[in-house]
């Protein structure tokens, strides 16, 4: 099961923070802090898998923006869910064309809409790009209309 | 009207980019009561940027459960926009604990039923924040879903039951039935994915359901292309197959299949956890499974090396996994520090008598330092599993591997594992006892090599003298521990051994720098001396040892150094020290110390550049030639002809010295007469070879002439 979905840049700004199990905003922001230091200080030989305070971390760069994956220390298929993080992002970048970190800033309800499709009740639920963007594609028509 | 003065998500975005650290706490209390205010807004517009707002504050880590309720509010506003973006944001003001769930129910049951994007959010918003409590409540809407005609809120049911069984395994009995059947004839990967799921946390609940789902998962393998679901079936089976172990056969055929025709990364690394797990007996299945594994371990991407590291652990069973040991031992060489602690890991635990020499001696020929305390810790470990049954050449091991353990330790952790390590061999093993005063000399040398190469990372093994704070260190904690096995063995050895080893101690002096264990090597000689005496039968041999062992000692305790230190002590303290013996003590050291001789002089060159004229001083020259002439005499040395004479003192007489007059520039010499009683003396200097420094000849001339 999927603990929490994070996207962090390089200065340890959050940008999209979904928790799937009850932490406090100070427990948040602790391990925010403590998994980007984690990844920064990581180099590219060591692989992307890491496990920390009981979390087992998965965690992929792209450009400034870690997209960082904790699920529970039982036993996971890692390869799969840095897969999902790829999938993640070409979702993103399929909504927003070329997407940056600007574009989650700005429109991070979207990013959540998203990313709520992927994932439900820490469990990937769908991967086909075009199922999860076909609802907020007609959310943006009605809106446009 | 509002809408113009309102700021937008983007425009407090720029806003907070702008904003200087020191006003963000000013900032985001206005931003705070901004939303407060706009929440409340008539303007659907309006009241959709404060929720949006909401999403940027959480964001940026600030508590945002006082809007709960406005939050819940707006989940009932009539524009389903609004209604979507509360949903999203319920999960980050709601909790399972949260008062306002009550609240939650009546919107979430009508939501169920309107069009499938709200519904869909709703159902989302339900899995983020349902308890048991509401699970309850809301579980027959929900159920009733189950077969919407929309493949989207299909699967979210499916994943929001998945839930609600974990919170209360009661309502599993009466409604599995209807998941199944839904599975059976679903066509929509996402939707089979999530009873997957289902599934596995129904299994946790009540394990006994396992034969209702088997075909269901069978079928699943046999038909589906999905990696994603291919991954989630397997993984699954696994499960399965604890419960119920006849599952294995059926899975023989599928698995092969898959093996053979993916080539998705995940789905292979999944396939080959399970054969290494499960199907170490099928001998086809698992081969092809460890050549997929081979290249797993050998791969550039350092995931995937990782991972067959994993899959390697599963095989549980050393010598399935000593058939992978070339692999290991390839990727131990190339991997960095965290690949290597897990191959570590893993010869530790499962490295065999079968191959325990290839391995400890490939160990043995690696040297780097940011592993090497990690490597040392793994020999010492794998040379005492199962009480040494890894060790086929005990003499080899004492002789030729300790020794070379003991020169690459570089902590005191790994030094008292060593030392456990010898103390489990040379007192345990009574056999072995004869070897320890060769390990103590092998050990020694090493330790001598490394501090004379100035190898290794302390170097506080240098000198003696030169050592300033001493503790002990993992050198000294192995050295104290062989010279009292040493010490413990003397009784076993044979002449020829003592001899050796008293030949060693009287000509090394690399020991003498631990200077903690001076008492345990005066005990170490104190038996050697006893196990001589016992076994001499040569008196003159005997004494000959008794020599070797007092210079010894003196070594130890540097006599000489602790008697001139003594030296003052001695002398104050003597009780006859009277008024007399201080003035003879007042006149060695009152005397005035000679003057530089010349000849010294002569050695030291004129600093090119320099322009201050010197003084000669007559006086101390004359004092020189005085002491040339006494020692000259005492040691009757037979007199050179004068041109030859270095002796300053007869050229003295002759020489000549012109004052060479310069006016304000200060070149040249000047020579500084002093004005004796007697006539002034004048100082000519004959040769150039034993001039002053910077005079020459000509110099002497043209002085002349100017006279």
């Amino acid at each position: 099961m999927i603990n929490f979905i994070l996207m962090v840049n390089k200065q340890g700004q959050t940008r999209l923070a979904q928790y799937f199990q009850f932490l406090s905003v100070k427990e948040r922001m602790t391990l925010e802090g403590e998994l980007i230091r984690k990844c920064l200080s990581r180099n590219e030989s060591q692989c992307s898998f890491v496990e920390h305070r009981g979390y087992k971390v998965i965690y992929r760069r792209y450009a400034s923006l870690y997209f960082i994956i904790g699920m529970d220390l039982e036993e996971e298929n890692e390869m799969a869910y840095l897969e999902f993080i790829h999938n993640l992002v070409e979702t993103l970048d399929k909504y927003f064309e070329n997407v940056c970190e600007l574009d989650i800033m700005y429109n991070i309800e979207k990013a959540h809409y998203i990313l709520e499709e992927m994932v439900m009740n820490g469990q990937i639920v769908e991967t086909n790009k075009t199922q999860i963007l076909a609802p907020i594609a007609v959310i943006d028509k009605a809106k446009d209309e | 009207m509002d809408q113009i003065f309102t700021r937008s998500l983007s425009d407090i975005v720029k806003l907070s980019k702008t904003t200087a650290s020191y006003d963000q706490l000013t900032f985001q209390t206005q931003l705070i009561t901004d939303i407060k205010n706009e929440l409340q807004n008539k303007s659907e517009s309006v009241r959709l940027q404060a929720l949006l707002k909401l999403f940027f504050l959480s964001m940026e880590g600030n508590q945002i459960r006082w809007a709960e309720f406005l939050v819940i509010g707006q989940m009932g506003s009539p524009e389903p926009q609004i209604r979507i973006t509360a949903f999203l944001l319920s999960h980050l003001v709601l909790d399972n604990q949260s008062q306002g769930l009550i609240m939650v129910t009546n919107i979430l049951k009508k939501e169920f039923k309107s069009q499938y994007l709200e519904a869909s959010s709703a159902l989302s918003c339900f899995g983020a924040i349902a308890n048991k409590d509401l699970g309850e409540q809301l579980f027959e809407e929900i159920i009733s879903q189950i077969n919407h005609s929309k493949p989207i809120i299909r699967k979210k049911v499916v994943a929001v039951l998945s839930k609600i069984f974990t919170e209360s395994p009661q309502l599993i009995p009466s409604n599995l039935d209807k998941i199944i059947q839904l599975l059976k004839k679903e066509q929509n990967v996402a939707v089979l994915a999530c009873g997957i799921s289902l599934f596995s946390q129904v299994m946790k609940a009540t394990p006994s359901i396992y034969p209702l789902i088997i075909p269901i998962v069978y079928d699943l393998l046999t038909k589906q292309k999905s990696n994603w679901l291919l991954i989630k079936l397997i993984r699954f089976s696994n499960k399965l197959i604890d419960k119920e172990p006849r599952f294995k056969q059926k899975l023989i055929e599928p698995y092969t299949r898959l093996l053979n025709q993916t080539s998705s990364k995940s789905l292979q690394y999944e396939l080959i956890y399970s054969v290494m797990r499960y199907f170490k007996d099928y001998n086809l299945l698992f081969e092809s499974a460890s050549d997929i594994l081979k290249q797993f371990l050998n791969h550039q991407d350092e995931n995937l090396r990782s991972l067959g590291l994993e899959c390697l652990v599963q095989i549980q069973n050393s010598d399935g996994i000593n058939a992978f040991q070339d692999q290991l031992i390839e990727g131990f060489k190339k991997g960095d520090y965290f690949y290597k602690l897990q191959i570590l890991q893993i010869l530790k635990e499962y490295t065999t008598d079968k191959n325990s020499d290839i391995i400890i001696d490939f160990l043995l020929a690696q040297y780097d330092i940011e592993s090497n305390s990690k490597v040392i810790e793994a020999l010492i470990q794998i040379i005492q599993m199962n009480k040494f049954s890894n060790v086929n050449d005990p003499e080899k091991l004492m002789l030729q591997q300790i020794p070379m353990i003991a020169k690459k330790i570089d902590s005191i952790e790994n030094a008292e594992k060593l030392r456990d390590l010898i103390f489990d061999l040379l007192i345990r093993v009574p056999d072995l006892q004869i070897y320890s005063h060769k390990i103590f000399m092998e050990i020694l040398n090493g330790f001598s090599e490394i501090s004379l190469n100035h190898e290794g990372p302390t170097l506080n093994i240098i000198q003696r003298s030169q050592q300033i704070k001493y503790s002990l260190n993992h050198r000294e904690v192995l050295f104290k521990t062989l010279v009292m096995i040493t010490g413990e063995s003397t009784r076993l050895l044979d002449i020829d051994s003592l001899t050796i080893l008293f030949n060693y101690l009287h000509d090394g002096d690399f020991y003498l720098t631990f200077e903690n264990s001076i008492l345990d090597l005066d005990q170490l000689i104190f038996k050697l001396v006893i196990s001589s005496a016992q076994l001499h039968k040569d008196i003159s041999q005997l004494n000959q040892q008794i020599q070797m062992s007092k210079i010894i000692y003196q070594k130890l305790h540097q006599l000489e150094i602790i008697g001139s230190q003594l030296l003052y002590e001695s002398i104050l303290l003597q009780e006859d020290f009277s008024l007399e013996k201080v003035q003879k003590y007042q006149e060695i050291f009152n005397k005035e110390l000679p003057p530089i001789h010349l000849e010294a002089q002569k050695m030291i060159k004129r600093p090119i550049e320099l322009d201050e004229p010197f003084e000669i001083d007559l006086n101390e020259i004359q004092l020189i030639t005085q002491s040339d002439k006494q020692q000259q005499s005492s040691q009757n040395l037979e007199q050179k002809p004068p041109q030859e004479q270095e002796k300053v003192g007869e050229q003295l007489k002759d020489v000549e010295l012109q004052q060479q007059n310069q006016n304000d520039d200060k070149q040249g010499l000047q020579i500084t007469q002093e004005q004796p009683k007697q006539a002034p003396k004048q100082m000519r200097i004959i040769k150039d070879d034993i001039l002053p420094p910077g005079i020459s000849q000509n110099d002497i001339q043209q002085l002349n002439q100017d006279d």
